[in-house]
């Protein structure tokens, strides 16, 4: 503890005494943890809209006009014994044009002049959401469109597959790109760390000459980076923060419109501290590259002869 | 308390820095390193301080054969040994009485200690009333005292001095020496590397002369 201590006070101490160049270290993470916290921020809501979405998927199974009354029987009877339907609803023909009458009510005029209801009855389905993952889904509307009296099935599950891939590659790019940051802000804690280990060297060498444990010579180095590194990630979230309210304010009606209702929300406080303690642990990293070889060896001659 | 048997320091293309050197240092005694530049007497210290192995040869020093002792035996071994340089080495951004309390503080002593230790120190060379100021508010030979009183805060068994009168003048490297006999008084080894002849020569104490690496007088 009295190492921790010890470590901790002359890291403050050497941030206040070197701010200008502390300052660039947690400039340098903010940006790293910015970049991730903005591709954190993004897939996280598109991931919890589409865990809406999936949660709300359903299918609709389109009856074939001749189709009798034991066939639909049939139909729903299957469905209700796959035990991945949470619930479902028969929309007859009737009940399908009023609904295109009311939700397309500038088309509406088209519908007069039909002799026959060209809409077909059908029974929508509301799935499970596990279904969706497990391929019990697929394999139900497979075996539905092969019974009789049915005319078509309609499953959306591919654009949603699609959607959750394309948002697996800009994360996976996100990340890259994250990472190479998160590096070059090791590197530039590093170099300022360096800056304090040179301006330090004649302390380091009365500490290794008076026996002192490499956790008293790094520590300080090692906490100086943690703490730039726990800075710069708060000063990020502070940012991010201030970022997202404004795009909120600004956009989030429009926002809204556009996911049905579904609204946006910040970072949840898991994940905050996941940038603060990776912000914190990148700057560790830097600290203890500058001083790993600190306390291995005297750094100057003595004065005096050979 | 130091047992140098056939000690060798040699550095790449055969050239040597210390070279077949046997020496021994009662415990509490005082014993001037003397000789001109390049004779080897700082080596000998380095040695002492384990900042350099020897090539050849045993050096043995209270107990710790430093020919090949661990990292961590290191750090035990030094934690016995007070130092002082040329130059002083004191932290400019320290206080006088911070640049003594540092020392026992990484070695894990209770800070009320420190502070006790350091203020008796402090007190012995004299500044205790300077405990306040920087390195850079005091004199040469004031800066030299605190070097001293660091060097004896952890009670070490061993003083090793590398011409510690260096940047004084003569009357101030008188009274740096006296110092040291009164270190010494108390029953601590003491070793001092100087070329100042005449301070020696005031001192009065056994005096080994190297020169090209080699002991060439005891007297």
């Amino acid at each position: 503890m009295r190492a921790v201590d010890y470590a901790l006070r002359q890291a403050w101490a050497s941030l206040k005494r070197s701010a200008g160049a502390s300052a660039l270290s947690v400039v340098a993470i903010a940006l790293a943890v910015i970049v991730l916290g903005v591709l954190l921020l993004l897939t996280w809501n598109a991931q919890q809209v589409m865990a809406q979405w999936a949660s709300a998927a359903e299918f609709s199974v389109f009856l074939r006009d001749d189709a009798s009354s034991e066939q639909r029987g049939a139909i729903e009877t299957a469905l209700d014994q796959s035990g991945i339907v949470a619930g479902r609803e028969y929309v007859s023909k009737s009940q399908a044009l009023a609904r295109f009458r009311r939700e397309f009510a500038e088309l509406a005029s088209l519908t007069s002049g039909f002799a026959d209801n060209p809409f077909p009855a059908s029974v929508e389905v509301r799935l499970r959401p596990e279904a969706e993952g497990d391929g019990r889904a697929d394999a139900l509307v497979r075996r539905v469109a092969a019974l009789p009296g049915v005319g078509d099935v309609r499953y959306d599950s591919e654009w949603l597959s699609t959607f959750g891939a394309g948002l697996r590659t800009v994360r996976g790019a996100g990340l890259m790109l994250a990472a190479v940051m998160a590096l070059a802000a090791a590197v530039t804690v590093a170099a300022v760390v360096r800056i304090g280990l040179y301006a330090r060297r004649d302390e380091i060498e009365i500490m290794e000459l008076v026996g002192a444990p490499l956790a008293f010579i790094r520590g300080p180095f090692v906490a100086e980076g943690l703490l730039q590194g726990g800075g710069g990630a708060v000063l990020a979230l502070i940012l991010l923060w201030t970022g997202f309210a404004l795009a909120r304010g600004w956009w989030g009606s429009e926002l809204g419109a556009m996911l049905n209702g579904l609204s946006v929300a910040f970072l949840p406080f898991r994940l905050c501290a996941v940038l603060v303690g990776g912000g914190m642990a990148v700057g560790a990293a830097g600290g203890l590259a500058a001083a790993r070889h600190a306390g291995r060896g005297a750094l100057t001659e003595p004065s005096g002869g050979r | 308390m130091i047992e140098a048997h056939h000690l060798s320091k040699a550095y790449s293309r055969g050239l040597y820095a210390l070279r077949d050197l046997t020496l021994s240092v009662s415990k509490g005694e005082f014993v001037f390193l003397t000789g001109p530049s390049g004779a080897g007497k700082s080596t000998f210290l380095r040695l002492l301080l384990v900042q350099e192995r020897a090539t050849e040869g045993s050096l043995v020093v209270n107990g710790h054969d430093l020919t090949s002792l661990s990292r961590r035996d290191v750090q035990e071994y030094r934690r016995g040994i007070g130092f002082v340089f040329q130059d002083f080495k004191l932290i400019p951004t320290r206080t006088v009485l911070e640049n003594i309390t540092f020392v026992p503080e990484v070695v894990g002593v209770p800070r009320a200690q420190q502070q006790r230790r350091a203020f008796q120190v402090l007190k012995w060379v004299g500044l205790q009333h300077r405990m306040s100021a920087y390195p850079k508010d005091l004199s040469g030979g004031e800066q030299q005292r605190i070097s001293i009183a660091r060097a004896l805060v952890n009670d070490p068994v061993l003083v090793l001095a590398d011409e510690p009168t260096g940047n004084l003048d003569p009357d101030l490297s008188l009274e740096i020496m006296n110092l040291f006999r009164e270190v010494n008084a108390g029953g601590t080894t003491v070793l001092v590397a100087t070329h100042d002849r005449e301070l020696i020569r005031l001192v009065g104490r056994r005096t080994v002369t190297l020169d090209q690496g080699r002991i060439v007088d005891v007297a």
